[in-house]
Formats: C-alpha cells, structure tokens, sequence
C-alpha cells in the first residue's frame, strides 16, 4: 500500500444508503491524491453501504476499507474517535478529509486534540503546495475566505456546497474488512429522545422558498409554505425568524443550519446576511423579494422583486399555480 | 459545584457584514488581518449566550460558583461584562492571541482550568463568529478527558447528570452525560440578559485575576501553532439583478415566465 494515502473518512450511513456528502469528499480527495501522486483510500466506519464498491470504483479509490462493528452502528463520537485513531496508529494518513455533518465538528477536533494533529473546518477548497496544504474556508459567517496552511497528517472538514461532484467510470473496489479493536469503548454521551424529523430535507431539495423577518410575523410564514408546495419545493427560513420561534430549526439555512444547493432559491424578507448566504449561495438561481433596494441579498440575485412580500407572495402562489 | 465558560474578544460580526457587504471591508498589509479601527471589538456572541446558559442554571436553583477565562490581549472590558453578569472569578490568560492557533488557545485554557482544581462543567459559544472553526472546545474536552456535547439549545442538570437538549438538521435530539463535562451553546438558546446597572458599577471594581503560560507551565514548544493564517479575502458575488418592475400581479407573472424561459420551472 502507497506510504501516506489520502483518507477520506465517511460514518453514519444517510437514508439513501450513503453518508451525506460522501461523492463531494470523494471528488475532492480524488483531485488531492492525484495531484500528489498519491493513493486515495475511503474509510468507512459501520455499516457498509450497497453502492460504496460502485462509487470508489467511479471516484479511483485505491482501497476501500471498511470496519463493522457494532459499536459503530449506529456510530457515537466515542467509538468514532477511538476508531479512527487505532486506524491513524497503522495506517498514518497523509491527511483524513470529512465531510462537515454535525458529527464531524465533533469528531475531527476531538481527533485532532486526542493525535495533537493540525483540524481545519469549514473547507471549500484544497491545495498542496511542497509538503503542506493550504485549505481555502469561510470565515466570518461567509464574509470572508481564509486560507490555512497545514502540514501533512491533518484532519480536515470540507462543507456540503465545497465541490460539485463529477463522478468517473472505474471497475467497482472491492471492500477490505478491518479489524479494530473497539472493546473498551463505552459511549459517555447518551441520546435519549432522537430528533424525530423525517420528511423530506432542504439538503435535498430543488427548490427552496425561505421568509425571513421582512414577513412581519410568523402568521405571514404560512405564505412561505404556500409557495414552496405552489412551486414543488420545500419551505426554508433564515436564522433570526427561527430564533425567534416561527419555525423549528429544521428549516433554518445558513452557516449554522442546512447547507443548500437547490436549482432555484426564493429569499423573501431576507437581507442577505453572509451567514445566510452560507447556506444558499450555491443556489442555481436566486430570487429575492425585499422592500429594501439596497439589502444585500439582490447582490446574489438573478431576479430581484422590490416590494411588500405580503402582496407579492399571494400573487405567486397564483401564478405558480397556474403555469 | 464548579462551572467555567471560555470566552473569545471578536471583532464584531454584524459591523464586518456591514463594510463587507458595501465593498469596504479593509484587509491588512499582512494580507489577513482585518483593520479597520471602526469595527468595535466585543465578546462573541456565542459565548455570551454560554454564560446565559450558566445564568439559567442558577435561575434553575443549580449552586455553583462560576469563572469566565479568556486568553488575549486585553480582555478587561469583556471580562467585567462576565462580572457584572455573575461571574464570581475573572481570568486573563496573558498572551498575543496573533500567536495563537486553535490547539494552542485549547492548550492555555485546558491548563489553566486543570491549574485551578477542573471544574464540573465548562460551557462555550457553538463558535467564534469570526473564524467559525469551533474547535476550542472538543480539543479542550479532550486535553481534560471530558466528554463534549456540541450546539445546545438547553442545558438541565439532574443530580450529578446534564440533560442536553441539542441542534440537529434533523430537529432537536435529547442527550444525557455525566459531569464533568464540556457543552456549547448555540444561538437556538436565545439572546442573552444584560447586566443590571448596579451590577456593572460594581464589577468595574473587579480585577481579572492575569496569568501567564509559564504560570501555567506551559512553555512555547506547546503553543507552536500547527494551522497557519495565510491570507484573508473577502469573495465576489456575482451582482447580476435583473429588478421586475409593475403591480404584484405584473410581476408575479413575470417571473414565474421567466423562470420558465430560463427551464428552471
């Protein structure tokens, strides 16, 4: 086996079989590893999903390595942590990539901290320059782009919208059973009430209609509903309206919510707050309606509406309904 | 019981949206840092709403004396803020943060906390609102051997056990860990309470209690930063707006036409 693969790391299979973001870590780790030489190995913890052997086939993983055990299905931190870093001990990574669930902000940085390796969240782009890299993240809420520059052996989290994935044709890999030993783990962290949420997800949608605190109350939301399912999409929101309790979390885009790629974007009341846009600047096309002509969000607009959001939101519900 | 709540100076997010957003946001000669002397400088956010969260526990009836640590420059005027809204013990760890990576900070602070007898909980910000990163805190959890629970909305304790109630793309999920324990806190737990004018007269007579690494024992081999700070820019948005004019209904209908045109309806 090449000396210092490039890992990507991947847990916690989604509901389509896959982990989220699993194809975007792979296609950045394929650019990584073929730009040093380097050989591309996906590692994954817990169950092994039916569609992985295809998949590494089509992004050129070298070796598909998989560990089942049952203290990673489902994974905790703990099994998590102490799995990868057994790995890390044999198989020295030239660096790990994952993807940014919630999970990963907790187990890559309680991995950094337990192998005293350099941890970089928030990634959207990577570049080996010699022996470093040098990771492009947001910073600021998405105000600003920093780059890091990092030795090798890092652990670093790449977020959902950091790479389109362009799949290739290869011969399936077959997976490789690790062992390891995983017998002293005991979860310290116990989930007692999971989150309940299963419909379907703003990560996954086409089309998104988001209302922002420009609705004037969380009565007027309802219009946001109304448009999302008069155009087939599903309802999002910005951070103030969820802190203020007009919707659940789950519908909050942005750096601290969901991060979106839908093909269309409605942002109704919203300003166009950076952390805001976090989440959805990689919308296919935007539309903004805002009474203010000046608010940010129609700098990332395709089509900007200025007016009263209550007036304009009933007529696209026509609208849209009539197309 | 114990319970410490790191905090972080940041240079005011909202200001930095603002010159941002208007094409005026000043990047250093460095390349990296921002200058502009007019973005104030104030405790991150997240940060304040984890000394909220350690508030409510004392609303709750939860008795514990409470220690806000900062490591920086000069983070009196943040620290007496802590103090005016509770904090029996203010604590500067003395030193260039410039210098600084995230493994260092988490370093200073894991020192400091285990210095000074640990502690049953340590509370911080989800994040920094200016680097975003978030990582001080599973690496301090880890330097400790403490568990951490990330992202709450609300922390209980029952006897000696948290009852963290946390954010997930999936809805709120309900955990439980014993003390002693690292949480963060998120915005989901709400805006955080002001000091009460007494309160703050009293705590300009509060000193922070400085400290040094060597007073840690800490010496430089261990803050030697792994993650470098290269450069900082702000990204372009692409500013193309086409504006729809007329009555609602006019341009309702233009522009559902013209997302058909465009075949993305």
């Amino acid at each position: 086996m090449a000396e210092n693969a490039i890992v990507v790391c991947t847990w916690s299979a989604g509901r389509d079989g896959l982990p989220e973001g699993a194809e975007e870590i792979l296609h950045i780790g394929r650019n990584l590893a073929g730009a040093l030489g380097k050989d591309l190995n996906w590692l994954i913890l817990g169950p092994l999903p039916q569609t992985a052997s295809a998949l590494a086939g089509n992004y050129g993983v070298a070796h598909l390595q998989h560990v089942e055990d049952a203290k990673l299905d489902p994974a905790g931190s703990d099994a998590c942590v102490e799995a990868i870093a057994a790995y890390w001990a044999e198989h020295d990574p030239g660096t790990l990539i994952v993807h940014q669930t919630g999970e990963a902000r907790v187990v890559a940085p309680r991995l950094a901290g337990r192998l005293g390796k350099a941890v970089v969240m928030n990634g959207i782009s990577i570049e080996a320059v010699g022996n470093n890299y040098q990771v492009t993240a947001s910073a600021y809420g998405g105000d600003t782009r920093v780059i890091y520059e990092v030795g090798g052996g890092s652990i670093l989290s790449f977020i959902a919208n950091a790479a389109v994935p362009e799949p290739g044709s290869g011969e399936a890999v077959a997976p490789e059973s690790l062992t390891l030993d995983l017998s002293g783990v005991e979860e310290r962290v116990k989930v007692v009430e999971r989150a309940s949420f299963d419909g379907p997800r703003l990560d996954d949608a086409e089309i998104i209609v988001s209302g922002g605190r420009g609705l004037g109350s969380a009565d007027n939301y309802k219009l946001i509903e109304e448009l999302a399912a008069a155009l087939g999409g599903l309802a999002g929101a910005s951070r103030p309206i969820v802190d203020d309790g007009w919707v659940d979390s789950s519908h909050q885009v942005g750096l601290t919510g969901r991060i979106t790629r839908p093909n269309l974007y409605v942002a109704v009341g919203i300003s166009g707050a950076s952390q805001h846009m976090a989440g959805c600047s990689a919308a296919g096309t935007i539309v903004a309606i805002n009474r203010d002509p000046d608010a940010a969000i129609f700098q990332y607009a395709r089509y900007g509406i200025q007016g009263d959001a209550l007036e304009i939101l009933p007529e696209l519900v026509r609208a849209a309904g009539a197309r | 019981m114990k319970i410490i709540v790191c905090v972080k100076e940041v240079m005011d997010p909202d200001a930095v949206n603002n010159y941002a957003v208007a094409g005026r946001l000043e990047i250093g000669a460095d390349g990296k840092s921002l200058t502009q002397t007019a973005i104030p400088k104030l405790m991150n956010g997240y940060d304040e709403q984890a000394i909220e969260a350690a508030l409510r526990l004392r609303d709750a009836g939860v008795d514990f004396t409470l220690t806000v640590i900062s490591a920086g420059n000069e983070p009196d005027k943040m620290l007496k803020h802590a103090a005016a809204l509770g904090a029996q013990e203010i604590i500067a760890i003395n030193i260039d943060p410039g210098e600084l990576d995230h493994h260092s900070v988490a370093t200073l602070l894991a020192a400091q906390i285990e210095t000074s007898g640990g502690a049953d909980l340590i509370l911080c910000g989800r994040q920094a609102s200016d680097d975003d990163q978030g990582v001080v805190p599973a690496l301090v959890a880890e330097s400790l051997g403490m568990p951490v629970v990330t992202v709450a909305r609300a922390v209980e304790l029952e006897g000696e056990k948290l009852r963290v109630t946390r954010v997930t793309a999936d809805g709120d999920e309900v955990v439980e860990v014993a003390c002693p324990a690292v949480v963060t806190i998120s915005n989901e737990i709400g805006d955080p309470r002001y000091p009460t004018a007494s309160a703050k007269v009293k705590a300009r007579r509060v000193k922070p209690t400085v400290v040094t690494p060597a007073d840690l024992n800490v010496d430089e081999s261990q803050l030697h930063p792994r993650v470098m700070l290269t450069k900082q820019f702000v990204p372009e948005v692409q500013g193309n707006c086409e504006f729809l004019q007329g009555e609602p209904a006019e341009v309702a209908d233009q522009l559902i036409q013209r997302l058909k045109a465009d075949s993305i309806l």
